[in-house]
């Protein structure tokens, strides 16, 4: 199991629900809010893939929100 | 000479910042330039502080010279951030004028309401004035 911490002041709620959603057939998620943070903890198959997916929806859901500020 | 401060480990460099110098608009106009090259995560570890992490997605990269030319990027982006913010009024006067200009010309209702009494803008060198008021015969 891999646990992406999100900080709240950087990246924004939507950006990390949409990264998620398009992540979601590549491995299991579980989110969870806390006072500063969203957490995403996922699992996959194996640990090279879950390294990969952890990596690339860390970069969607910074792409997300940079790109979704000002809006 | 001090080393650079790029912390490398678990096959990620990680770079600690300031946020008085680096403002959050230029740390990820940085990260956003990378993440074709690695995965970038952006963490506020403290007040006042960022924490980028840069994880390579190929093996055989040299971490510290990628998290040195992160630190460049960031530096570039800071400085075009300061420039923007300096520059801000300068720009959304343009703006306004450029706008403005394309709406086409005033009705007359517009005009006649048209404060024509005001100076339009000062002329210190004198550039606006006709040539027979500048050089008159006296």
């Amino acid at each position: 199991m891999t646990e992406l911490r999100f900080h709240r002041q950087v990246y924004r709620g939507t950006a990390v629900d949409e990264a998620v959603k398009s992540f979601g057939s590549f491995a299991e998620f579980d989110l969870v809010e806390e006072a500063d943070y969203w957490v995403v903890r996922l699992t996959a198959r194996d640990p090279a893939r879950e390294r990969k997916i952890a990596g690339e929806l860390g970069n969607w859901a910074l792409g997300l929100t940079v790109q979704k500020r000002g809006h | 000479m001090s080393e650079f401060p790029v912390e490398i480990s678990d096959a990620s460099a990680r770079l600690e910042l300031d946020e008085a110098v680096y403002p959050l608009e230029a740390v990820y106009g940085a990260a956003y330039i990378f993440i074709d090259r690695c995965w970038v995560l952006i963490d506020k570890p403290a007040p006042g502080k960022w924490r980028v992490t840069l994880s390579a997605k190929k093996d055989g990269v040299d971490l510290r010279a990628l998290g040195g030319e992160f630190a460049n990027e960031l530096l570039s982006c800071a400085w075009r951030h300061q420039i923007t913010q300096q520059n801000q009024a300068m720009i959304e006067a343009v703006t306004t004028q450029a706008v403005g200009g394309a709406m086409g010309p005033p009705t007359l209702d517009e005009l006649e309401k048209f404060d024509f009494s005001a100076e339009t803008f000062e002329d210190p060198l004198g550039i606006a004035k006709s040539w027979e008021e500048k050089y008159k015969k006296k």
